[in-house]
């Protein structure tokens, strides 16, 4: 048999997903409710932010379009974890209930197979919301549209974009092998919010914490300052893709390591 | 032709967590754990040959979910060799997957908002199937079943029992090799039971898929199967046509009569009355399972008669039902 290479993944994904959407749009009133309550995270996320900010001007020396640079740059990243890899979030019931067994009798990836059966559209919101604030804190702080720009920005969100993927995979992973391992998601999740923020805020302990355990200085801090801060771009910034192939290829390990040592339950 | 499936002194060993209490408890787990070591497959082999269908049963627990699992490549053996068309599935269970379709009765595989002819489509793009094949089999399967107003229709607006059919027909899609059904009519009514039967045996001849069955009603097994496999307690008590099985229980005879009123309330008053046989009860029978050996049919029959009035009365050999409780209540003598 000829082994599955990305073009067959590719359009197997596309056809989910042109399936998924089209039953997802014929339950319009649910289509309509989850879009607005999105909407109403987002302002109410913006707003908090906002809050702080007319208390403190300044952080640490980043400035207001600075801090919302990051606060938009985070929303982007954030986008594909939303929306592709939404599914972990159901991990820990399907493996619980034995239900996970129904994925793994495909001759494709189960890693692949399992995360593409749910695409979140609303994750497409949030990714206008973030693109509006980035756009406008870019020009804000005058940063200029060069090819150059434009290609650090890209190869960073997808950096960004990397590591918080493989702190979901990673955590939901863990339901492998714990069975009260929401928490663990859970937490992980909450942390990234903090991911908005420059790191140096934090204390040196969590700062350590943020780039070594939980990396979520990764996801917009670090390779935010390659485009904010060009003279001062620190090591681990540029080494940042590196680490998110490499931390995201490991958690893909995990998962996988633990799907295949899956027992199920009886019966 | 070498087999199909070939299982040597296969064993499965779950190890099962004593979980401690509360929050501390599971603290505790994660550093000491503390196993109890659970045999649910114990030694068995067999060889099965293409285009057989196999009757896989066993008491609840007995571990037949448990090797199919392993044949299917989603559980590892502890111990001893299985070999799916030539290779060991749980070291390649992708290739493994083309070769074989699975249903569990009561979960779906297919995609729960997608109407099956969506459903259909992908498995299409999944497994390869050529355009000819996939008419071919979309063909075959409007010739079997009614198959036009299931394909409209999301997974998840479907009974249990179109479900199952839609489940049954996606397993049988890419034509495997072989097809794992491990409780296909559990919950099913009897119109819907006979369908789903008549499905599998109509696909077995043409397509010769060699099929594997669990389950616990022996009209399936009737229906269905020659050769019967029965396991208890993860260990193998027989393998072998089943004819040659009822061979065992020459000197029964069961005897059938109808009566009129609760027929299971009846029931249980004979029972009651003769200990020694075994009496149950479906909708339209009474059956008595009589060992000539140690009453006739006839005396048993007169003493019926004197405490009821029987409407109607057949003699049969022993059935398949019976023959399957008998062997898991005192096992193959
Ligand atoms: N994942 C698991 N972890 C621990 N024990 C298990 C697991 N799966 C099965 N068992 C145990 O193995 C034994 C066999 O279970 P199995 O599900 O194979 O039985 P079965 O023959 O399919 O029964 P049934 O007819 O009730 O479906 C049972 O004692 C069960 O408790
Ligand atoms: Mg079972």
């Amino acid at each position: 048999m000829k082994r599955n290479g990305l073009g067959f993944y590719l359009r197997i994904y596309g056809k989910i997903l042109a399936q998924d959407l089209k039953s997802k749009m014929s339950y319009r009133a649910d289509f309509i409710i989850s879009t607005i309550g999105m909407i109403f995270t987002n302002i109410s996320g913006f707003v908090s932010f906002w809050i702080l900010f007319r208390s403190f001007p300044s952080i640490n020396g980043w400035g207001y379009y600075e801090m919302l640079f990051l606060y938009g740059f985070s929303l982007v990243a954030l986008t594909p974890v939303q929306c592709l890899f939404d599914n972990n979030w159901s991990l820990r019931q399907y493996v619980y209930s034995g239900d996970f067994i129904k994925y793994c009798f495909r001759p494709i990836n189960l890693f692949f197979y399992y995360q593409s059966e749910v695409f979140d559209i609303k994750g497409l919101g949030q990714l206008a919301f973030g693109l509006g604030t980035l756009i406008y804190s870019w020009t804000k702080i005058g940063l200029g549209f060069t090819p150059l720009i434009l290609l650090k920005m890209t190869v960073f969100l997808i950096t960004a974009s990397l590591v918080m993927a493989a702190m979901q995979n990673a955590a939901a992973a863990t339901c492998f092998w714990i069975q009260n391992s929401f928490y663990i998601l859970d937490l992980v999740t909450r942390f990234k919010d903090y991911a908005k923020y420059p790191i140096t805020i934090f204390s040196p302990v969590f700062r350590f914490i943020f780039t070594f355990f939980l990396p979520i200085a990764f996801i917009a801090y670090y390779p935010s300052l390659v485009v904010l801060r060009p003279d001062e771009v620190p090591l681990l910034s540029w080494l940042s893709p590196l680490i998110a192939v490499v931390f995201f290829w490991l958690s893909y390990k995990l998962w996988m390591r633990g799907a295949m040592k899956y027992n199920g339950t009886g019966s | 032709m070498p087999a199909i499936i070939e299982i040597k002194d296969v064993t499965k060993e779950f190890k099962v967590l004593n979980r401690r209490e509360g929050l501390k408890g599971s603290i505790k787990d994660l550093f000491s754990r503390d196993y109890k070591t659970v045999r649910a497959v114990d030694s068995i082999s067999m060889s099965i040959e293409q285009g057989e269908i196999v009757g896989y049963l066993g008491p609840n627990g007995a571990g037949k979910s448990t090797t199919i699992k392993m044949m299917t490549g989603v559980l590892e053996p502890t111990e001893g060799q299985i070999l799916v068309d030539g290779a060991a599935p749980y070291k390649n269970r992708e290739r493994n997957a083309q070769k074989i379709g699975v249903v569990f009765g009561q979960r779906s595989q297919l995609w729960w908002a997608l109407p099956l002819i969506e459903s259909f489509r992908l498995l299409k793009d999944i497994y390869r199937i050529s355009d000819e094949q996939y008419d071919g089999m979309m063909k075959l399967y409007g010739s079997l079943v009614d198959i036009e107003p299931l394909l409209h229709k999301p997974v998840r607006q479907m009974s249990l029992g179109q479900r199952t059919l839609s489940d049954i027909l996606a397993a049988f899609l890419h034509d495997p090799k072989i097809v794992f059904l491990d409780e296909p009519t559990i919950g099913l009514d009897v119109s819907m039971k006979a369908k789903i039967r008549t499905l599998i045996h109509a696909l077995n001849k043409e397509k010769n898929t060699t099929v594997i069955l669990t389950t616990h009603d022996m009209g399936d097994v009737d229906a269905l199967c020659r050769r019967i496999v029965i396991i208890d307690k993860g260990k193998m008590l027989y393998d072998n046509d089943i004819e040659h099985l009822k061979g065992f229980f020459g000197s029964y005879r069961t005897l059938k009569i109808r009566i009129d009123g609760d027929m299971k309330e009846i029931a249980e008053s004979i029972q009651k009355e003769l200990p020694d046989f075994s009496v149950s009860a479906d909708d339209e029978w009474i059956s008595v399972l009589v060992d000539e050996e140690k009453a006739k049919v006839i005396d048993v029959l007169g003493r019926l008669q004197s405490s009821c009035k029987i409407k109607d009365m057949q003699l049969e050999e022993i059935s398949t039902e019976e023959v399957i409780k008998k062997i898991y209540e005192e096992g193959v003598s």
